[in-house]
């Protein structure tokens, strides 16, 4: 469904993409990304917004720019706020579904239903300009989905919005992919986590990772995670702790803290926890790396500017990072991956 | 078919952009302009000559008015959805970029032409000339022509420098139209003022009665040649634009 090989997107001398090759099957798929990691970017290229400067773009097989075939299948929620203030929803939608050539009795009524869709409520004949936030997301994701597109490609659909808010926005996008394709970018990571989506991970411009969640969870749990604690003793429990295979790098912070890199945390915390309690060690904190999908993004994120490689850990190999690729649930693959 | 009804779309959403309180109450203010200045002449020159408040009306409305309410209407073609956060909106649509650009020059001329008509009127009233039922149909014939020829030509810059689309259609209605329109030269060809001074020149029977030099800056072809050129060029400069836009990306950070 969508096909990006070897894409770069450079604006002058900036890069907005680098070389990223990936390939997305039918499904939802989120792409993450830190701000200026080239996720807009990225959807502009998917959305026929923007052309390639070196590679090549294909969506259901064919070229998206300036490509009305493609276009006409594709529904497209920016991130910037919708400050067409004058028009209520119900005019900004049926304006948009006309301007996609419908006729203005079916835009009308396809605007309508797409406005019950998103349950914008009595708000749908206000105008914008007295909205909320939360109401003016839902305005422009029924603008998206009116014209009942293939692929629905949302850019950070939940920022700004409030806790409530946002969880009406992820049930309502899960209930409508349903059979129909979605490409979500954003850097709220659990509301990517909700919508099942598989992960493509972009730092730097460069797609760094790809897969599904526990794909991607497995590829950091291959890497050197950092175990941070603060002990009485902590020289000994060092020596306790390269007493195995467990350790792949070890340093102190002060006279208390002992910081170890290892790709075995669980083991090493149990090995530590052993030893503390035969040798009555006192230990004051014991800190793993966080093990949520935050974590792990956090860790991909630290990987690809090179923190925790400078240290005596082995440093992430593009290879190891591209690796996750394969062939996922979701149908995501990732053929060019990208080291710091 | 679809084509056009994104372009009656984009035209019907631009035009309910422009009936805001403020946009009527400016284009008020500019139909009301010349009238002001005829009854000012007319009260400093004590009664004007016929062909003179002709001339006048010519450069007030055709001109002056149609200038200013393209210049307000044409020139944020991309720019106003650009910081409207509705470019992205309306590109990622089939045919999109085609429709924005015809729809908001329909609006524009539409816009305007309503504008300088009830100007053209308030003015020939102000004036206070004999046939002004024939004087009407001339000058608005003009005021069409120029809305027509004028906007495509403020398509050009709004598309190429869309952020200084005001400072850069001036400079260009200045070139284009008031310096190569004015040369006694093939370049005159290619403006719109030579068509419309060379139309009123013909309606108003005032070829023979022209002093030779003034001659050189009226095209002699008749009126059905003036019209087709004046279509022809505006075609031409759409087209242009059109090809432009087409292409035409803009960074994330831009859209904002």
């Amino acid at each position: 469904m969508i096909s990006l090989a070897h894409v770069t997107k450079l604006y002058g001398t900036v890069i907005g993409v680098n070389d990223v090759t990936v390939e997305l099957g039918t499904g939802a798929h989120g792409l993450l990304g830190p701000n200026g990691a080239g996720k807009t970017t990225l959807l502009g290229l998917v959305t026929g917004q923007l052309r390639p400067t070196m590679g090549s773009v294909r969506i259901f097989g064919e070229r998206p720019f300036a490509n009305p075939r493609v276009l006409a299948r594709i529904g497209y929620c920016p991130a910037g706020d919708l400050l067409e203030r004058g028009a209520t929803p119900r005019e900004w939608v049926t304006y948009l579904v006309r301007l996609a050539g419908h006729a203005a009795a079916a835009a009308g009524r396809l605007a309508d239903a797409a406005l019950e869709r998103v349950r914008i409520g009595e708000a749908a004949d206000r105008s914008l300009a007295t909205l909320s936030k939360g109401q003016r997301q839902r305005a422009k994701l029924a603008g998206a989905i009116a014209h009942a597109p293939d692929l629905l490609v949302l850019d950070e659909p939940f920022v700004g919005l409030d806790p409530v808010a946002r969880h009406d926005l992820v049930d309502l996008v899960r209930e409508w992919a349903g059979d129909r394709s979605l490409l979500v970018a954003s850097h709220l990571l659990h509301e990517i986590e909700a919508l099942d989506a598989g992960l493509a991970v972009i730092l730097g411009g460069r797609l760094v990772a790809s897969g599904d969640v526990a794909e991607i969870r497995g590829l950091v749990d291959t890497l050197p995670a950092e175990v941070r604690l603060s002990a009485d003793r902590p020289r000994r429990l060092a020596e306790i702790a390269c007493g195995g295979d467990l350790v792949d790098s070890l340093r102190f912070e002060g006279d208390e803290t002992l910081v170890i890199g290892t790709r075995h945390p669980v083991a090493l915390a149990a090995r530590l926890a052993d030893a503390a309690a035969r040798e009555r060690i006192a230990i004051a904190t014991l800190h793993a790396a966080d093990r949520s999908l935050e974590g792990v993004f956090d860790r991909l994120v630290q990987l690809h500017r090179g923190i925790g490689s400078s240290r005596g850990q082995r440093p992430p190999a593009a290879a190891d990072l591209a690796r996750v690729g394969g062939r996922s649930p979701t149908g995501a693959t990732t053929a060019a991956g990208a080291g710091s | 078919m679809n084509a056009w009804r994104g372009i009656i779309a984009v035209a019907g959403f631009q035009l309910r952009r422009m009936l805001t309180p403020q946009r009527i109450a400016l284009g008020l203010a500019g139909a009301l302009f010349p009238a002001a200045v005829m009854l000012a002449a007319r009260r400093i020159v004590g009664g004007l000559d016929r062909d003179f408040a002709v001339v006048l009306l010519y450069a007030l409305v055709p001109e002056a008015v149609c200038m200013l309410g393209l210049l307000v209407t044409m020139c944020p073609l991309v720019a106003d959805e650009l910081e409207r956060g509705t470019w992205q909106h309306v590109v990622v649509r089939p045919g999109g970029r085609r429709s924005l650009l015809v729809g908001t020059f329909l609006a524009a001329v539409i816009w305007t032409s309503c504008v300088a008509l009830v100007s053209l009127v308030l003015t020939l009233l102000a004036a206070g000339v004999s046939g002004a039922g024939g004087l009407a149909l001339v000058l608005g014939a003009l005021v069409l022509l120029s809305c027509v020829g004028r906007a495509a030509l403020f398509a050009l810059p709004a598309v190429i420098v869309p952020k200084r689309a005001l400072v850069a259609s001036v400079g260009a209605a200045i070139v284009v139209e008031y310096l190569a329109g004015f040369l006694p030269a093939v370049v005159n060809q290619f403006t719109v003022s030579l068509r419309l001074r060379s139309l009123l020149v013909h309606w108003m029977g005032w070829r023979t009665s022209l002093p030779p030099d003034l001659r050189m800056i009226v095209d002699p072809e008749p009126p059905w040649v003036q019209f087709a050129a004046v279509v022809a060029l505006a075609t031409l400069l759409l087209a242009a634009a059109g090809v432009i836009l087409a292409w035409r990306q803009f960074p994330p950070a831009e859209e904002s």
